[in-house]
């Protein structure tokens, strides 16, 4: 167990920058989640972290030593790589004691920690097998078990859900953070998925174009959004942005040719370009409605109901709980959650 | 349906008169080697009295050109085999270190030593035979298994190269992170992915040394330290030469290229062609 930190690291692979002054402290024992678009450069900061790519410039230390200079094998860590990486000539015990091999430990030892490791992940009964005797979760899980049998300081997930399937992906978050919450190792999990993110993280960092744009608990990114950015990003259904008016002295945003309201605001100038933010399950249908609308689509999914609706030339979502009497082409009232409202500034994109 | 028959009906009509011509040398070596001195030219297309007399001649040595049959057959062998190992060891290090470690220039060494092959072997045999002279390894078995590693290599290099690059990196990095040295990572892990690549191009190299002649006729001269294939050239030196004793030893010269084709063939298809196409 240990904490890890990024000093103002940064990366180029030759003359094209991919992190700019990367910050970021990660506490003994904590989940961290690595989020953002692809090519946001989450993997490259995993994989310094790691000691497969070297660190431009800055530095990474796991627990206050410095580990720029030392070799992946001397760093104490493990990585779960998309692919699983398994060595396909070896049988999945022998994949999982590959590293106390190399480490020369004792043989009895090596034994025991596998089949301690093949417990927790209920591997016992395919130690004799081959990767490509598994199934796409049990390799999954045998690359989770190479990494837990060395009991390393560190943790490190490179997208290992991407290659499963939906059902199986959502069982296997499930699996990993109950494994996080067992064994308490400190973990740094990248994903793209932003309900991965959401579910399994004590933090998230979400990173954009090299740079981490908010970082912070799973629901304050949801409720307080840093910038436009992390506000599309986190949340699904995404939030729905209408460019619009700040009208401080009547609460309201005049966008689309409507009053949008707003709760109470200490920053933001009157007449200012804002951009409004609702999330899909804040707006309300009918009643004293400020804005009126036409369904589009209707998609019903049980519990709740997703509307497609257009103001205007704008398409909004809008989900409702339970179910829902709207028919496309019919025209409703929406009333948003004036408490749950984000006013973005429209050039900088930040939270007002 | 019918489009398929007429398709295979087709391949076949191709295929029996290809398969005949390249089976009648053979058949023709065959009759020879059955057949008594006197009846070996009579034309005919089975001997009247077929025998093996032949083989046991060249068994015991009986014969002028057949004296030293087991050294020499003892030589192909140890130099075949001291070539397919040899090539091996240098091809496999060598793809490793260009595919795998990614070594600075190590993809211009190799398109180098390919661009040997722009040069026909031929010519290379007189600088070579130069070579082996200063070195004093003429008439030495060292000096061919030199010769030929040299002239496999660069293949080998490449067709390696090729099937190693198909290896998934993460591979590499998972053992990295496992904490295997690179000579670690060269005989735990890609070792014993190679395999299949490894056995066609070890089969390739060996094969390449016991067909060779030309090298093996200039850099060896002494008739207990010369190949087979060398002594059966020695056959045709005479006016009067046994027909019946050459194809015979030809025959049998001819066995152990078969046998280890047979055994190998899984591997030889996947092999030669796995490094064929850039995927």
């Amino acid at each position: 167990m240990a904490s890890v930190s990024f000093s103002q690291v940064k990366k180029a692979f030759g003359a094209t920058p991919v992190l700019h002054g990367i910050s970021l402290d990660i506490s003994d024992g904590e989940f961290m989640v690595l989020v953002g678009p692809s090519g946001c450069g989450k993997s490259t900061l995993l994989r310094m972290l790691a000691g497969l790519e070297d660190i431009t410039a800055g530095s990474i230390s796991i627990d206050a030593r410095v580990v720029n200079d030392l070799d992946s094998k001397d760093r104490d860590i493990a990585m779960v790589f998309q692919s699983y990486a398994l060595y396909p000539h070896m049988t999945v015990g022998e994949n999982m004691g590959f590293s106390l091999k190399l480490r020369k430990d004792r043989k009895d030892i090596i034994e025991k920690r596998v089949a301690q490791a093949a417990k927790i992940l209920n591997l016992d009964p395919y130690l004799h097998r081959y990767p490509r005797e598994l199934s796409g979760g049990q390799r999954q899980r045998v690359a989770m078990g190479r990494a837990i049998v060395r009991d390393p300081k560190v943790f490190l997930f490179d997208e290992p859900l991407s290659n499963l399937d939906a059902k199986l992906r959502v069982a296997m978050r499930a699996e990993i953070k109950a494994l996080h919450q067992r064994l308490k190792t400190t973990t740094v999990y990248v994903t793209h998925d932003q309900v991965e993110a959401m579910t399994m993280a004590d933090r998230i960092a979400v990173m954009n174009d090299g740079r981490i744009e908010q970082l912070g608990e799973p629901l304050e990114l949801y409720d307080r959004p840093a910038n436009l950015f992390v506000a599309q990003f986190i949340g699904s259904p995404a939030m729905n942005v209408i460019d619009g008016v700040l009208r401080k002295s009547s609460s309201c945003v005049e966008a689309l040719g409507h009053r949008w309201p707003i709760g109470a605001l200490q920053r933001g100038s009157e007449g200012q370009a804002v951009r409004y933010g609702v999330r899909p399950e804040h707006i309300a249908i009918g009643g004293q409605g400020a804005v009126t609308a036409e369904v589009v689509v209707v998609e019903p999914m049980g519990a709740e109901t997703e509307l497609v609706v257009k103001v205007g030339d704008v398409t909004l979502v809008v989900t409702t709980h339970g179910r829902s009497d709207a028919k496309p082409g019919e025209a409703i009232a929406l009333a948003p959650d004036a408490a749950s409202v984000h006013l973005f500034d429209a050039a900088s994109g930040q939270r007002l | 349906m019918k489009k398929k028959y007429l398709n295979e009906a087709f391949l076949l009509l191709m295929a029996v008169p290809i398969l005949l011509w390249s089976l009648l040398p053979i058949y023709h070596i065959f009759l020879f080697s059955i057949s008594s001195k006197d009846s070996a030219f009579s034309g005919a297309l089975w001997p009247k009295e077929p025998t093996l007399r032949n083989f046991g001649h060249i068994a015991k040595q009986e014969h002028f050109y057949l004296y030293h049959f087991w050294v020499q057959i003892w030589n192909s062998l140890w130099i075949a085999v001291a070539v397919g190992a040899l090539t091996l060891a240098v091809a496999s290090c060598a793809a490793f270190a260009i595919s795998r470690l990614k070594v600075r220039g190590g993809r211009t060494v190799m398109n180098l030593a390919l661009f040997t092959y722009f040069i026909p072997a031929a010519f290379l045999a007189i600088p070579m035979y130069k070579a082996m002279g200063n070195y004093g390894l003429l008439n030495n078995r060292w000096s061919l298994v030199l010769a030929m590693v040299t002239l496999a290599a660069p293949y080998a290099i490449w067709v390696l190269k090729q099937a190693s690059d198909k290896l998934p990196w993460e591979l590499d990095e998972a053992a990295r992170i496992d904490g295997a040295t690179p000579l670690q990572l060269f005989r735990l892990v890609y070792l014993p992915l190679m395999t299949p690549s490894m056995v066609a191009i070890g089969t390739y190299a060996l094969l390449l040394a016991w067909n060779e002649y030309l090298y093996g006729y200039l850099l060896l001269s002494h008739e207990r330290t010369i190949t087979l294939a060398v002594a059966l050239g020695h056959f045709i030196a005479a006016d009067d030469s046994p027909w019946e004793l050459l194809m015979a030893t030809g025959l049998v010269y001819a066995l152990p290229p078969a046998a280890i084709y047979y055994a190998f063939r899984r591997y030889m298809v996947s092999g030669l062609t796995s490094g064929a196409v850039k995927a």
